[in-house]
């Protein structure tokens, strides 16, 4: 009977794989979300809040090591997940993103900057947790090929896909990743739906319902408010393997902010350097005039020095 | 069960990656081969013509898809292989590895089956390549010989930009978010224009973050009417409660703190208006007090001269109040003194009647005046300062209503008959001259 059973959903399964080939394939995604060891509570509360978000995300424990990526790998297909968000903490303050299809790349690495979590922003908007939200992507993501595939992997990170096991069926959120500056910017708003008023855009509001009176939609005018968090990233790298593999884009107007410290800190010490040099020069000249009780250079014995001519 | 398979599916995802490795480099010189050959074997078809051109303007791209394209499908075929093996254990997650390794098949089929596409790739390629003729790369430099490369100035970074093989791993994960698919299925939404141009400045908050709303504002707009259209229901009805990414109390402390602002704002505006107020407040109750001042100096003023006025006023005058315009007519020559007379007798008449009605509130009596309290008021005084009361002022002397340049001329012999004089306390009581 077992068999029997066995052999059957074989078969069916077997042509549910195939069918969707042919037809409308079903996009699954599940989204692994964890960090490594060393974030600070701001990283963890953006973390949570976009876990939260995310219902087909699976949030882990921390991962322990930093020079290991390749690990996440396994890590990824032991939780079903086929895309990873990593959050990699360096020094306790900077956060670097990690965005990664899992079996076979790409992946890329952003650096994470302006971070605002939902906690600290106070906005008013919110949205249902798990309800998908309509990924508004700047014109400017389509333009260059690296951008695309940013733009893929934010797709299948942060869209959430249809039927997803603990997606909302209503959509009140926009996340809007807007490309400024070389640096992306991420938005999250919930949609408002006000009765629209009466006003100069009532009458496109009173076309518009006309064309969908047929469904029987009462026309309502939209507002967005913002809902957080905020955040800026700065694509660094893009790899063709899931955390390895080569390198087949990298950021050349990317600054590392160690180097962004590094230069802050040099250019306080100049005064410092400077005025040590001086000291060491005002030192050094007079021991050259002999004005110096010990070390430098004697001034030579004059002839008629009163010392020499009355001795 | 679930070891095993997953034991299994980890070999074949390696095996997997090293044979396309080695399949890629395999098929690179199949394709370098093919290019060689073509020109030579040319069949005159146009279709292989027009893939040659493409091959030669945009270079690897087309050829570097197709290799992928059919490295997936092995790969692919492999993983299938290797799935239907691990059937038995009927374990989610192979259903889903299943579908990630199939993916890009049906991806490329996608992007294939979209005309359009394809083209657009080869001209941000031809963009890109542009791009990097700026900058080059080192490795493009080893020809040259030692000496050369001792005057180059080597970058530290190098640009590394590898569009195809972007392009070829953007194609092997792409979920079709064209037209052919329900746009229920992706949700994404790219606006028309790229939203930087609309930001002037980054670092101005208001602006850049203006725009971000706009985009995705639009993004919205265009989503409802897609969902809509495909019968996707798009707004939350009032009835439906669930979980919300932010929970009540987050809200109560939103909540909270848009209060606490409102009243910080409102208390702040109240203070100001207050402070405001004082500083001109002081100047207004200045200018108030020395207007009331100024006028009670008139009112006074006026009474002081309405006084003396009738003081020296003839006797019949009383009479001519009654009848103003025979008075006129007759003296026509002083007709500005009379009509101030006229205009004081009124003010007069209208003053009497209110001391009388001051008198007799105070009096309590009925009976008009109180003469008696009056009469005790003028002789013991009440109120005011009596001292030099009599005395001459400018005003006084100035006063030559009196004088007569007839009655001089004559001297004393001149003199009017004498009139009794009355006794002090009588003339006084009469109050005037008379």
């Amino acid at each position: 009977m077992a068999a029997v059973y066995k052999s059957l959903s074989k078969s069916s399964s077997s042509q549910k794989a195939e069918a969707p080939a042919n037809g409308v394939r079903k996009n699954k995604q599940r989204v692994l979300i964890l960090s490594s060891r060393g974030v600070t509570f701001r990283h963890r509360h953006l973390l949570n809040d976009l876990a939260a978000m995310l219902p087909h995300g699976r949030k882990d424990a921390k991962f322990d090591s930093k020079s290991k990526l390749y690990q996440l790998n396994e890590l990824a297909e032991l939780y079903n997940c086929n895309n990873v968000m990593f959050f990699e903490a360096r020094k306790g303050q900077d956060l670097y993103i990690w965005l990664s299809k899992v079996p076979n790349g790409p992946t890329v690495k952003m650096h994470l900057q302006n971070l605002h979590t939902m906690d600290e922003l106070n906005f008013t908007g919110n949205c249902l947790k798990g309800s998908r939200p309509v990924l508004s992507f700047d014109s400017a993501f389509e333009q260059q090929p690296h951008l695309r595939v940013i733009k893929e992997l934010f797709l299948h990170t942060f869209g959430v896909p249809q039927g997803a096991r603990k997606s909302k069926p209503f959509v009140d959120h926009v996340m809007g990743f807007t490309f400024a500056d070389g640096k992306i910017w991420v938005r999250n708003y919930q949609i408002n739906e006000v009765e629209a008023g009466k006003g100069a855009a009532d009458e496109e509001a009173a076309a518009a319902a006309a064309a969908s009176k047929g469904r029987g939609g009462k026309e309502t005018d939209i507002s967005l408010i913002e809902i957080g968090p905020r955040f800026v990233l700065t694509p660094i790298i893009i790899q063709e393997g899931s955390f390895g593999g080569p390198i087949l884009y990298e950021n050349k107007e990317f600054v590392s902010p160690n180097q962004v410290r590094a230069d802050l800190r040099r250019k306080s010490a100049s005064r410092h350097n400077a005025r040590a040099e001086q000291q060491v020069e005002r030192l050094a000249r007079h021991g050259d005039l002999g004005l110096r009780t010990s070390g430098g250079k004697k001034a030579a014995a004059d002839a008629l020095d009163a010392r020499e001519l009355f001795a | 069960m679930v070891n095993k398979g997953r034991l299994k599916m980890a070999l074949a995802a390696e095996k997997g990656v090293d044979f396309q490795k080695l399949h890629q480099k395999k098929v690179a010189k199949q394709a370098q081969k093919k290019k060689v050959q073509k020109p030579a074997a040319n069949g005159g078809a146009e279709d292989e013509d027009n893939l040659d051109e493409d091959e030669d303007e945009g270079g690897a791209p087309v050829s570097d898809d197709d290799d992928n394209s059919e490295d997936e499908e092995e790969e692919s075929d492999i993983e299938m292989a290797g799935a239907m093996h691990d059937e038995s254990s009927s374990d989610s997650e192979v259903e889903m590895e299943k579908k990630i390794e199939r993916k890009p098949k049906s991806s490329l089929k996608a992007t294939k089956a979209a005309a359009p596409k394809p083209a657009q790739d080869d001209e941000d390629e031809d963009e890109d390549e542009e791009e990097d003729e700026e900058d080059i790369p080192m490795s493009d430099l080893e020809d040259l010989d030692d000496d050369e490369k001792e005057d180059l100035i080597p970058h530290t970074r190098l640009t590394i930009n590898n569009t195809t093989a972007l392009l070829a791993s953007l194609n092997r994960i792409a979920i079709p978010t064209d037209k052919s698919v329900p746009f229920a299925t992706h949700q994404v939404i790219i606006s028309d224009e790229p939203t930087a141009e609309g930001i002037e400045d980054i670092q101005d908050d208001l602006k850049r973050e203006l725009a971000f709303y706009k985009q995705s504002l639009e993004a919205a707009k265009k989503a409802r009417t897609l969902l809509k259209s495909e019968g996707v229901p798009f707004s939350r009805p009032n009835d439906y409660f669930a979980e919300m990414v932010k929970d009540d109390g987050h809200m109560e402390r939103v909540k909270a703190k848009l209060v606490e602002e409102a009243s910080a704002k409102k208390a702040s505006s109240e203070a100001r208006k207050l402070r405001d107020l004082k500083k001109f407040g002081k100047q207004v109750q200045v200018a108030k007090l020395q207007e009331r001042q100024k006028a009670k100096r008139d009112t006074l003023d006026q009474i002081k001269s309405l006084k003396r006025s009738t003081r020296h006023r003839p006797p019949d005058f009383a009479v001519d109040y009654a009848n103003p315009l025979t008075e006129r007519q007759e003296s026509s020559g002083d007709v500005g003194t009379n009509e101030a007379d006229l205009f004081d007798v009124g003010v007069e008449k209208e003053l009497k009647k209110h001391g009388g009605q001051k008198a007799f509130g105070r009096g309590g009596r009925e009976g008009g005046v109180n003469a008696k309290r009056q009469k005790r008021n003028e002789k013991f005084g009440y109120g005011g300062k009596k001292k030099n009361a009599k005395s001459g002022d400018a005003t006084s002397s100035g006063d030559m209503s009196g004088f007569s340049a007839r009655r001089m001329k004559t001297g004393a012999k001149g003199k009017p008959a004498k009139t009794s004089r009355l006794g002090k306390s009588r003339r006084q009581a009469g109050g005037n001259k008379y």
